[in-house]
């Protein structure tokens, strides 16, 4: 509808209730002026028969009212009074409705925010076609990732999917006018696409026919993104060569620009066919049943269950089993939901994405609490605006219905403005990167379901805080009211405030509980031994086997490399290794006892590994317990060695000493069959802040090349000095190569510290709002009852009252009022703790300095709330108080 | 004068729709008309007369127009509309057979049952 259509319907509902109204008006007058006339022509005085005539025909007004509701299409009509009536008030009172209306929101606006990131993480399909056909295809006992020729089985024999992709994220070397960079990208088979249902928005993207021979399909397919930001959106880019790790792929067409991928917080850049991994990452895997890297999503064919497929593919299972019983023992396969990576990603996020909708819920129920208490202080206000409605003919669902109007228009105006602040928020969200070297982006702009949400919470809202005052209009009684002793509302010998300052401590108490104990959770997690001390060292990365280099040369030009950082003025100590602990790039490996002869699969022990140069541990600063660190002379010549750390010692060599445990020896691992031990170090965290203590291995870089090179340098300078120095000096070696991952080890990790992170943050922010609401809620309390006791207290000072006793008589029962909602509060609080655990690594749920902490912040903040009307109180004047009526 | 009868309850309705039935009244036409036909033996309160009007207005069974009273003043007209005629019938109907069961149940004597 045009505003101009919408301004005339409006007038015309105008024009015309104003004739029907005064059309009613002159007929009912026409026959009061009729009986008068006649009356006075049967000889009754004027003024005898005007009185008569309007006493007989009883009350005009009352009259009027029953006529329109008689007429029966007074709904809209009543509907715009009671809205105009509202609005009315609402300018009447500014300071109630600012309040109100910036209470829900910030109730409702939180509500919003964590719904659209809950949206966009669980509830929105995957843009591709009938996303709800799609499984992830995860292991039951270990990881998600399946080996290739597993994979391929998989492919080829099962009965109930349409179509199964296998896919794995790759970081490359890309060309393009802008220099080389890093990029991150997918790895995927030829029937990807097809089975995912996605259409190119320009050229086409590669088919099964174009990935069959390893190394035979040098084809690329760029993401929307990619396109525009490194080619500048180049129509004519189909067909073009771009250069990844500086080999030539032709560009076949460019993907959608809501595609990316299968994994809802990774936004790849480009799509490569699977057949071109050996040219992608240094080893190959594709035709090794040890390397589980391919992650495996299938499309459900028609009228086939997820229990049917599921078994289905585990009676696949039990043949590979028995087919390969080393590597596939306890294979079982189970399905999960796309997007997520299966469980691994997927089970976390929906524990955290519950905890936060429930703390969300908390904001909101304070929110509504804290509207209740202001509404029914009102109430006692409008009790005589509401009883004159009521005596000049206000029907008694009229006078709810405007209450409820009144409600439901401040909470659409709070949640209008509540949606606006989250999609303003949630934009720039989408826009923002997490501050690590990995595309981590989420796509969480509102859409419709974020919509409906927030007018349903809305609605709820107003439901919640605006049926008490309707249910009290609608038992006002007019004339106990106007006769001026309003009948108390009282629930039991409580006032009905009381409790809701009550509910208000109580969940003012549980959020900031858990905001500090989140806090401290990431306090301590930030202090926790992670084995390595990441203050003042840096770090910058390549991978020479993306550059093209061979393990030859890439071995002397990472020594080189080295040699020169170490010359740098400043440098403390520098050393290189293939990865750092808590990056993303982590490997694992099987390994055994050496005593072991007749070994199980299931004998193994996994280790986190890394190939690490002599030096890594003095720069790293993590501590050697015994034996030695390497040197330059244990490269390819020399004995086989590693270092390994104390839980390494314990579980597989046996050694509750370190000392023991050096000379000693263990068998398996990628080089072969055994390895003599001779340091070990302390044991620290290696894939995850939350995991239980791991064995680690450490081998010599020399004696087990890995082209992925990241170096650790120690040094006093600035972390923006340092890293440039490195950037100049490596590009000194080779100019062409792209360095990533560039800056202080402590921000680099970012990305285990991540979910910790957000945790606070988000419950930082539920903590200051809940402290805010309660903060005004508990000062409008106590204001008001101020303000109405003025004359008690008056006439108690005149009586000889001091201010000490009247604050008494003020504060005594606020006082009563927090500790007993302090108390409920704490109840909860240690009920909802394990929660909070589970929520924040290292949160401790019942730490008692937390608790204590919380229950002087409650305290403070009903003190400094109270302070402005009880000083008010005590300073009241006997005499302004008593003429004040 | 008689002692007046208070109005049964619904039965406002009908009378309403006996009185326009004779030719369109206004609404104080309407009273002057019912009270003239019942003899004044019938008590209406006035101010109920409107609601009524209104009601059966909006039920479509009777209709309104403004026009010039006896007095040369502008009054709003009612008539009977065609389905106000069904309606008046069968109210009336209705009505007789429930005066006829109920004046047979009142008059029965004690060697009747």
């Amino acid at each position: 509808m045009s505003w101009w259509t919408r301004i005339r319907s409006w007038s015309h509902a105008t024009i015309r209730r104003g004739r029907v109204e005064r059309e009613m008006d002159a007929e009912l007058r026409f026959h009061v002026e009729s009986y008068t006339e006649d009356l006075i022509l049967s000889g009754v005085p004027e003024a005898e028969a005007m009185r008569r005539a309007r006493l007989e025909f009883g009350g005009l007004e009352q009259t009027k009212e029953v006529c329109r509701e008689a007429r029966g299409t007074n709904l809209v009509e009543s509907l715009t009074q009671d809205v105009r009536f509202g609005l009315r008030l609402m300018r009447k009172s500014p300071g109630f409705t600012a309040v109100a209306v910036v209470t829900l929101a910030l109730g409702i606006g939180a509500n919003t925010m964590v719904f659209s990131v809950v949206n966009a993480l669980l509830l929105r399909p995957l843009p591709v076609e009938r996303p709800n056909e799609l499984a992830f295809v995860e292991n039951t006992h270990f990881g998600p990732g399946q080996s290739f020729p597993n994979y391929k089985d998989l492919r080829d024999h099962n009965r109930t999917f349409a179509g199964l992709i296998g896919y794995r994220i790759a970081p490359m070397e890309m060309k393009s006018d802008g220099g080389a960079q890093r990029v991150w990208g997918y790895l995927a088979t030829g029937n990807y696409f097809e089975v995912l249902g996605v259409q190119p928005v320009l050229g086409r993207f590669f088919t099964q026919s174009e990935d069959l021979n390893p190394g035979a399909s040098p084809y690329a397919v760029l993401s929307y993104n990619a396109w525009r930001s490194r080619f500048g959106a180049d129509k004519a880019i189909v067909g073009k060569t771009i250069r990844l790790n500086r080999l030539p792929y032709t560009v076949l067409g460019v993907a959608p620009a809501d595609f990316h991928g299968t994994e809802r917080f990774y936004w790849p850049e480009v799509w490569v066919p699977m057949m071109m991994q050996p040219r992608i990452e240094s080893n190959s895997w594709l035709d090794n049943r040890h390397d589980w890297n391919t992650w495996v999503i299938g499309r459900l064919k028609a009228n086939i269950s997820q229990a049917q497929a599921e078994a289905d593919l585990n009676a696949i299972a039990v043949e590979l089993a028995h087919e390969y019983p080393d590597v596939n023992d306890r294979l079982h396969f189970s399905l999960a939901k796309p997007g997520l990576i299966g469980n691994m990603v997927g089970g976390p996020t929906k524990a955290f994405a519950f905890g936060v909708l429930i703390l969300a819920a908390l904001v909101l129920l304070a929110a509504c609490t804290n509207l209740a208490s202001m509404l029914a202080a009102r109430a006692v206000d409008r009790q005589r605006e509401l009883a004159i409605r009521l005596a000049i003919g206000a029907g008694r669902g009229r006078v709810v219905r405007q209450v409820l109007i009144e409600t439901l228009m401040v909470s659409f105006l709070g949640g209008g403005i509540g949606y606006a602040l989250a999609s303003f928020l949630s934009k720039a969200l989408s826009h923002w990167r997490a501050p690590m070297d990995f595309p981590v982006q989420f796509n969480v702009n509102p859409d419709w379901r974020v919509f409906v949400f927030a007018l349903l919470v809305s609605t709820a809202a107003s439901a919640m805080f605006g049926s008490a005052p309707a249910w009290r209009a609608s038992r006002t009684d007019a004339n106990l009211v106007l006769k001026g002793n309003p009948p108390t509302w009282l629930v039991g010998r409580l006032n009905f405030r009381d409790i809701l300052v009550v509910v208000q401590v109580a969940l003012c108490f549980v959020l900031v509980a858990g905001c500090l104990i989140s806090l401290r959770g990431l306090q301590q997690a930030l202090r926790l031994n992670l084995g390595f001390e990441p203050q003042h060292v840096a770090v910058a990365a390549f991978d020479l086997g993306l550059a093209g280099y061979s393990p030859e040369r890439g071995r002397a030009f990472q020594q080189q490399a080295l040699q020169a950082i170490q010359q740098l003025p400043g440098v403390q100590s520098a050393a290189y290794s293939n990865s750092v602990p808590l990056s993303i790039d982590q490997s694992t490996t099987d390994v055994s006892p050496a005593d072991k002869t007749e070994l199980r699969p299931s004998d193994n022990i996994e280790a986190v590994y890394y190939q690490v140069s002599p030096g890594f541990f003095a720069t790293m600063g993590t501590r050697l317990l015994a034996g030695r660190e390497f040197t330059w002379h244990d490269d390819e010549k020399s004995q086989q060695v590693a270092i390994v750390n104390l839980a390494f010692a314990r579980r597989v060599l046996h050694s509750d000493n370190a000392f023991d445990a050096v000379g000693k020896r263990f068998r398996g691992g990628p080089l072969g069959p055994l390895t003599e031990v001779i340091g070990i170090v302390e044991d620290g965290k290696y894939q995850s802040l939350t995991e239980s203590q791991q064995p680690a291995i450490f081998w010599s870089v020399l004696q087990f090349y890995n082209s992925s090179t990241t170096i650790e340098v120690k040094s006093v300078l600035p972390g923006t000095q340092i890293t440039a120095e490195i950037r100049r000096t490596v590009a000194q070696l080779d100019p062409g190569l792209p360095l990533y991952g560039t800056g202080g080890l402590e921000q680099m990790l970012g990305f285990a510290f991540f979910p910790s992170h957000a945790a606070a943050i988000a419950l930082s922010a539920f903590g200051v709002l809940a402290i805010i609401l309660a903060g005004t809620g508990i000062h409008g309390l106590v204001a008001y009852s101020v303000s109405r006791c003025t004359h008690e207290i008056g006439i108690r000072m005149a009586l000889g009252a001091r201010s000490v006793q009247v604050l008494h008589l003020v504060l005594g029962k606020t006082a009563a009022l927090l500790l007993v909602g302090s108390i409920v509060g704490l109840i909860l609080a240690v009920a909802m703790g394990q929660m909070m655990a589970s929520i924040v690594y290292q949160a401790q749920p019942h730490d008692p300095w937390v608790m204590l902490a919380v229950l002087l912040t409650v305290a403070l903040l009903g003190l400094s709330a109270c302070w402005s009307p009880a000083r008010r109180a005590a300073r009241v004047d006997p005499i302004v108080a008593l003429r004040y009526e | 004068m008689d002692k007046q009868l208070e109005l049964l309850q619904g039965t406002l309705d009908m009378l309403i729709l006996k009185a326009v039935s004779l030719g369109s009244l206004h609404g104080y036409g309407i009273l002057l008309r019912i009270q003239q036909i019942s003899k004044d033996r019938l008590e209406i309160q006035q101010g109920s007369l409107y609601p009524a009007l209104y009601r059966l207005e909006h039920q479509g069974w009777i209709a309104s127009e403004w026009g010039e009273s006896e007095n040369n003043r502008k009054a709003k007209y009612y008539r009977l509309t065609t389905a106000g005629k069904r309606r008046l019938q069968a109210e009336t109907e209705n009505w007789n057979r429930m005066a006829d069961v109920i004046a047979g149940i009142l008059r029965t004597t004690p060697e009747e049952v």
